[in-house]
């Protein structure tokens, strides 16, 4: 079956996108609601099997916290599997925001309350208070990024769909 | 200020966490297979890092040294960390439910680094004041950061690359870390006394 919405990234190829997969868990008035699939990112370490990340401890509630929807009606059934992407720099734009920029505003407060006061206690209350106002201005910015939708994922493919650029080349076998 | 600076270059580059001090090598080489898995795994741990050593000077300073509690600085670390680690959650939850779906995942996986209690105890030890912990905590976790998405970008080409059957996966992977570490060597010429 054909879906009638495609990728909808104005000016980004395939090739400048991060995929994952998710899964499609409920159908709600023409939107779909989406469960992303848990990537097992220290798989691969040789004490995976003694800690607990990667488990089903407390997993299905932390993939449920983290459902996202989407716009339009792509014709998706529940329990499919798909493609979805965001651009490569909406992840540094979202590091940026959520961390760098807390950060920052900890240090000049912390340096700035140092230099003032000349004692660990200013520096701390300077550190906090730029901790609080730059997750202040995070949220603003966070709020922004998302009403003109540049945080939020899209559907690329369903999961068994090859991407548009794979194509078959018979000349080379 | 300058003091700040050396400070800051001697924790990121010269006395890097990961290639110098051999904190974080689990993240180091699980977490490298893709840079923006990389960039992820490092801003989220750049924030806990931080939070974490700022409460943990704290607890030291008032808590811990002056009832001569030292010997539980390690457990009462560990119990700061993990709650660093749910307050970042719940701050990210907060600030912004769009990208605590893109960078949430991370979180978990920080609890058990040992690089951010490495970087605590060794605030205690460098006897630091409360501007100099943060400065050192941020610095070295940027230093983390730059290391992890370095060696995710060197190991993406390598994916692509014609490596001997036996060297492919891991060990080309070890080789390659050496061979950054040499590099990162190279800083130690840089004096920050």
């Amino acid at each position: 079956m054909e879906s009638p919405v495609s990728s909808s990234f104005p000016g980004a190829d395939e090739s400048d996108l991060v995929e994952g997969f998710a899964r499609v868990v409920a159908v709600e008035g023409g939107r779909v609601w989406l469960e992303p699939e848990q990537t097992k990112s220290c798989g691969t370490c040789a004490s995976a099997g003694l800690c607990s990340i990667g488990k089903d401890l407390g997993e299905a509630k932390r993939l449920e916290a983290r459902r996202f929807q989407l716009p339009g009606n792509l014709g998706l059934r529940v329990g499919e599997r798909v493609v979805v992407g965001v651009r490569e720099d909406t992840l540094v734009k979202g590091a940026m925001t959520a961390f760098g920029l807390p950060l920052l505003t900890l240090l000049i407060g912390g340096i700035t309350g140092q230099e003032w006061g000349q004692s660990d206690g200013m520096a701390a209350l300077g550190a906090a208070s730029g901790l609080v106002l730059g997750l202040a201005i995070a949220r603003v910015l966070a709020n922004i990024f998302t009403a003109r939708g540049i945080l939020t994922p899209r559907f690329l493919r369903r999961a068994h769909e090859l991407p548009q650029e794979a194509e078959c080349h018979p000349e080379h076998g | 200020m300058e003091h700040y600076l050396l400070l800051f270059i001697s924790a990121a580059l010269v006395s890097n966490v990961v290639l110098m001090r051999f904190l974080g090598l689990c993240s180091f080489m699980g977490v490298t297979t893709r840079v923006d898995t990389a960039l992820g795994m490092g801003a989220s741990t750049t924030f806990c890092i931080t939070i974490s050593a700022m409460i943990d000077w704290a607890v030291d300073r008032y808590l811990l040294a002056p009832y001569d509690l030292g010997y539980l600085r390690t457990v009462a670390f560990i119990l700061v960390i993990a709650a660093a680690v749910q307050f970042t959650e719940a701050v990210v939850r907060k600030v912004s439910p769009t990208m605590f779906q893109l960078l949430g995942i991370y979180l978990p996986l920080i609890t058990t680094n040992c690089a951010v209690l490495g970087v605590n105890l060794l605030l205690v030890e460098g006897k630091m004041n409360f501007i100099e912990s943060t400065v050192f905590a941020l610095a070295s976790s940027l230093g983390y950061s730059l290391v992890m998405v370095l060696f995710a970008g060197l190991r993406e080409r390598l994916a692509l690359a014609q490596v001997p059957r036996l060297f492919a996966g891991p060990p080309i992977g070890f080789i390659t870390a050496s061979l950054l570490a040499l590099a990162f060597m190279g800083f130690s010429g840089m004096s920050t006394n």
